[in-house]
C-alpha cells in the first residue's frame, strides 16, 4: 500500500497539472482526491511539488541481443528504460541472427520474460535476415504476438518486396515500420549533406535520400491498403510530406520523432565528436524547429529514442569508421523536460500523449492513466531536482551520448510498475 | 604562440600563417649554401604514418626533416599489423610508447589526424586527411604566390576541379582567403557543390569564370580514386570543358596568368603537355617550397605538454574568426 501525498497529476488530456494523493493498493489506484486518509501500514511519500505522469513506453529501442552482448543485453537495456521512466519497449530485430523467424523471436520474448523487469516486446523482419530479398517468417511471428514488422538499420530496398509483404501482413492485422533512406543517395557516412559536411570532408547523406522513401513507402502502403509507421524522421521536408498524407485521410500513416533530432544539429559535431555521428544524421536547426511544430501539432505520433548502443572501443574511432547511433532511454525524459517542458515549448500533456499513450496505442496495448481502478504503471519526476549523467549513473551497457557528463533539470524519482517499485531515489 | 600540433588551416590565425611564410623564407636561403642542413631538430624523432601512396608530400616531409637533423622513421604500413587488424587506436598507443616527437600522418579519413593528436604527446602534422585538409599545401600554395606577387591582397585565384573530394582546395582557398586573396571555384555541377564556402564564387562555365578575371589559374587533381560513382561522362570531355586545352593555354599566355598544381598532373586531362614548359607555370616552384614550408612548420612546433580536447566546431569558429581579415 502506498499513498503519494500532493503530487501534480499529468495527463494526456489537459495541460493542466492536477494537485492532489493518489492511493495504491496491490498494485492498482485505489483513491485520488484531495487529503486522503492514510489507512494503516501504508506507506507515504510526500509528492509535493512533484509530477506523477503514466510510465513511458518507448516503441523503438536496439537492445542488441542476440549477437552484440557486448553492447547491450536485455537487461541492462530495460534497466537503462527504468532508470528514464520507461516500463515497455520494442526492440528492433537488427540483431544476429536477426529476428526474421518465430523460433528467434520466441529466444528473445523467453530472455525477456526472465531478464527484464519491463515488459519487453519485439518487432520481427520485413524479409529474411534483412536482407530485403524473401519475405521473412511473417505469420510465425505474429502468433508469439510480433505485430510491427520492419528491416530497421536498413530500408527494404525493393519495392516490389515490400508492397507484397505489405499485402501478405496486412491480413494478419499486423503494420510496418520503415527505416527511411536511399542507399544509394546516403553512402556510407552519417552526416547531413550540407556546410558541414563539406567542411568536415566526410561524403554527405541528403536529406532527399530519407524523403523519397518516406514518400514511396506511404505511397505503397496506401495501394495495399496497409498500415506504415515511418520511423526517426529527421527533415523539415519528410515531416511535411507525412502531414500532407495525413491531410489526404486515404492511408493509415503514422511516425515517430526521436529527442536527439529535435535537439542538436549537424554543427554540433564540431571536431569529428562520434557521439553526434546517427543515422538518420542530424541536420539542420530549421530541420529541428520544423520537427518540434510536427511534434506539436501531431504529425508525429510519438517520440522514439532509437535507443542505439555501441562500446566506447567502436565509438572511440574516427568519425568516418565509428557506428552510427546513440544512446537514449537514460536519458530522454530528463532531455525532454530540461529542453522543451520546463522552457515552455510544451507541455507535460505532449509528453504523456506523445511518449505514453501513442506508443502503447500503436502496440495494441492498453495505456495506463492515473485514474481510480487502473493498473499503476506511473513515474514520480522531481522538477525542482537536476540529473548529472555520470557513467555511475547510466544503466546501459553502453553510453555513447552527447549527455555524458552533462547535468540538467529534472530527475526520474520513482517508477512504479504494478505491485512493484522498479525504482526509487 | 606555440602549438603542439598542426590540423587545419581553418583554425590558424593569421600572424602564424605569417610567421611560417617569413621562416619558409629564411629557410630557403638555406638551399643555396653546399651545407643545407641545421642542428634545430637534433636528437628528435619524426615518424612518417602514411596510410596513402605518397610522393611528393612524403618526400618533402622526409628532406624537410633531415634537413633540420631530425630522426626519420617510416611506419610501413602495408607491412605493419594493421594488415592483421589492428585498429589505428592501438598502432597510436603504440607508437605514443615508443615516445617519438612529431607524428606526419596522412590517412583517407577526414579527422583521423585529429584524433591521433588527442591521443600522443607528440606533434602531429596533418599531411592530408580525406577530404578534409592538406595544411602544408596550402602553405607551400600561398608561400608561392608571394613569391610572385608579395601583396597579395587583391589577387583571384581560381581553383578548377574537383571541389568536393579536395582537401587542396579546402585549405588552400581557406588560406588565401586569410590572406586577402580572392578566390573562385570552376568545375562540374557534380564536383563543386552549392552547400560549399558562400563567400566563394562558384562557376560551371569556364569563359564566365574567365571573366572574373583571375591572375592565377589553380588546376586541381582528378582523383578517380576517390570517385566511388561517376561524376562526369568521360576525361575526355572532362580535358574539353574544364582542361587547358592548347587553344586556352594561348589565352592564359596572352593574358599572362601564372599556372598551379598540387601534383601528381593527369597529363591530358587537367592540362595539356605545353603547359609544363610554360615559362608562367610553378608548378615546380610549389614543390621546392614544400619542403622550407614543411621546415618551417616541423621548428615552430612544440611536442609534449597535455593532450589537447576535441574543440565544438563553434568554439572553433569563434576562435578562429579574428584571423579572417575584414
Amino acid at each position: 500500500m502506498l499513498l503519494l501525498q500532493n503530487a501534480r497529476i499529468a495527463s494526456e488530456n489537459s495541460p493542466v497539472l492536477v494537485e492532489s494523493d493518489v492511493l495504491i493498493v496491490e498494485g492498482k489506484i485505489q483513491d485520488i482526491g484531495k487529503s486522503l486518509t492514510i489507512p494503516e501500514g501504508a506507506r507515504v511519500i510526500d509528492a509535493r511539488g512533484r509530477v506523477l505522469m503514466p510510465a513511458m513506453f518507448d516503441a523503438h529501442v536496439h537492445f542488441r541481443a542476440p549477437g552484440f552482448e557486448n553492447k547491450e543485453t536485455i537487461t541492462t537495456g530495460s534497466e537503462a528504460a527504468i532508470n528514464g521512466g520507461i516500463t515497455g519497449v520494442v526492440m528492433m530485430p537488427n540483431t544476429r541472427p536477426a529476428l526474421d523467424s518465430a523460433t528467434s523471436v520466441a529466444t528473445v520474448l523467453d530472455n525477456a520474460k526472465r531478464k527484464a523487469r519491463i515488459p519487453v516486446y519485439t518487432s520481427g523482419c520485413v524479409t529474411k535476415d534483412r536482407q530485403g530479398k524473401e519475405l521473412a517468417e511473417i505469420e510465425g511471428m505474429r502468433t508469439l504476438g510480433v505485430k510491427m514488422l520492419t528491416d530497421d538499420g536498413d530500408t527494404t530496398s525493393d519495392p516490389a518486396v515490400l508492397l507484397r509483404a505489405m499485402q501478405y501482413a496486412t491480413e494478419f492485422g499486423m503494420f510496418f515500420a520503415s527505416h527511411c533512406e536511399v542507399p544509394e543517395l546516403a553512402g556510407p557516412r552519417a552526416l547531413n549533406e550540407g556546410v558541414m559536411s563539406y567542411r568536415l570532408g566526410i561524403k554527405g547523406s541528403p536529406a532527399c535520400a530519407e524523403e523519397i522513401i518516406i514518400d514511396r513507402d506511404i505511397r505503397l502502403a496506401r495501394a495495399a491498403g496497409a498500415h506504415v509507421h515511418i520511423q526517426h524522421v529527421s527533415s523539415k521536408l519528410g515531416m511535411e510530406t507525412i502531414r500532407w498524407w495525413k491531410s489526404r485521410g486515404d492511408v493509415k500513416v503514422t511516425a515517430e520523432v526521436a529527442p536527439h533530432h529535435l535537439l542538436f544539429t549537424d554543427e554540433h559535431i564540431g571536431d569529428y565528436d562520434t557521439n553526434y555521428k546517427m543515422n538518420p544524421p542530424l541536420r539542420t536547426q530549421a530541420d529541428c524547429d520544423a520537427l518540434l511544430e510536427g511534434l506539436i501539432e501531431g504529425v508525429f505520433d510519438l517520440i522514439a529514442t532509437d535507443h542505439a548502443p555501441h562500446t566506447p572501443f567502436e565509438k572511440a574511432q574516427d568519425f568516418i569508421s565509428a557506428p552510427n547511433g546513440i544512446t537514449g532511454l537514460d536519458t530522454a525524459l530528463v532531455s525532454l523536460y530540461h529542453f522543451f517542458v520546463e522552457p515552455g515549448k510544451f507541455g507535460w500533456d505532449l509528453v504523456v500523449k506523445r511518449y505514453s499513450a501513442e506508443p502503447r496505442r500503436l502496440m495494441g496495448l492498453p495505456v495506463p492513466t492515473i485514474e481510480v481502478g487502473q493498473q499503476a504503471e506511473c513515474v514520480l519526476f522531481d522538477t525542482d531536482a537536476e540529473t548529472t549523467f555520470t557513467r555511475e549513473f547510466m544503466k546501459s551497457k553502453s553510453q555513447n551520448t552527447p549527455f555524458i557528463d552533462q547535468t540538467l533539470k529534472g530527475r526520474v524519482d520513482l517508477v512504479i510498475l504494478g505491485t512493484e517499485i522498479l525504482l526509487e531515489r | 604562440m606555440a602549438r603542439k600540433d598542426l590540423l587545419d588551416i581553418a583554425s590558424l590565425h593569421r600572424e602564424e600563417i605569417e610567421f611560417l611564410l617569413d621562416q619558409s623564407t629564411s629557410f630557403k636561403k638555406l638551399f643555396t649554401r653546399s651545407v643545407k642542413k641545421i642542428p634545430a631538430l637534433e636528437g628528435k624523432s619524426v615518424l612518417m604514418l602514411f596510410y596513402e601512396a605518397s610522393t611528393r608530400t612524403h618526400s618533402s616531409f622526409e628532406v624537410a626533416a633531415k634537413r633540420l637533423s631530425a630522426e626519420v622513421t617510416n611506419f610501413d604500413v602495408d607491412h605493419s599489423s594493421i594488415t592483421k587488424g589492428e585498429s589505428v587506436r592501438e598502432t597510436i598507443e603504440t607508437l605514443q610508447a615508443m615516445r617519438t616527437d612529431y607524428i606526419v600522418v596522412r590517412h583517407g579519413h577526414s579527422g583521423l589526424p585529429g584524433m591521433i593528436a588527442r591521443q600522443t604527446t607528440a606533434s602531429v602534422i596533418n599531411a592530408g586527411d580525406g577530404a578534409h585538409e592538406h595544411p602544408t599545401q596550402a602553405l607551400l600554395d600561398a608561400f608561392t604566390i608571394k613569391e610572385k606577387f608579395p601583396d597579395p591582397r587583391g589577387k583571384k585565384v581560381l581553383i578548377i576541379g574537383d571541389i568536393l573530394h579536395s582537401r587542396v582546395a579546402r585549405s588552400t582557398s581557406t588560406l588565401l582567403q586569410k590572406l586577402g586573396v580572392e578566390v573562385a571555384y570552376l568545375g562540374p555541377g557534380s564536383l563543386v557543390p552549392k552547400y560549399g564556402p558562400t563567400t566563394i564564387p562558384r562557376f560551371t562555365d569556364y569563359q564566365a569564370a574567365m571573366a572574373w578575371k583571375p591572375d592565377i589559374v589553380y588546376l586541381l587533381r582528378v582523383q578517380m580514386e576517390r570517385q566511388d560513382v561517376q561524376f562526369f561522362p568521360n576525361v575526355r570531355e572532362y580535358h574539353r570543358v574544364y582542361g587547358i586545352t592548347n587553344a586556352r593555354l594561348a589565352e592564359i599566355r596572352d593574358r599572362g596568368l601564372y599556372i598551379m598544381h598540387p601534383g601528381p598532373v593527369n597529363r591530358g586531362v587537367e592540362l595539356c603537355d605545353a603547359v609544363m614548359d610554360y615559362e608562367r607555370s610553378l608548378i615546380t616552384n610549389q614543390v621546392e617550397n614544400g619542403i622550407s614550408i614543411r621546415m618551417a612548420v616541423l621548428d615552430w612546433l612544440t611536442p609534449g605538454g597535455e593532450f589537447p580536447k576535441q574543440e565544438s566546431y563553434i568554439a572553433r569558429q569563434q576562435a578562429s574568426s579574428t584571423a579572417i581579415l575584414p
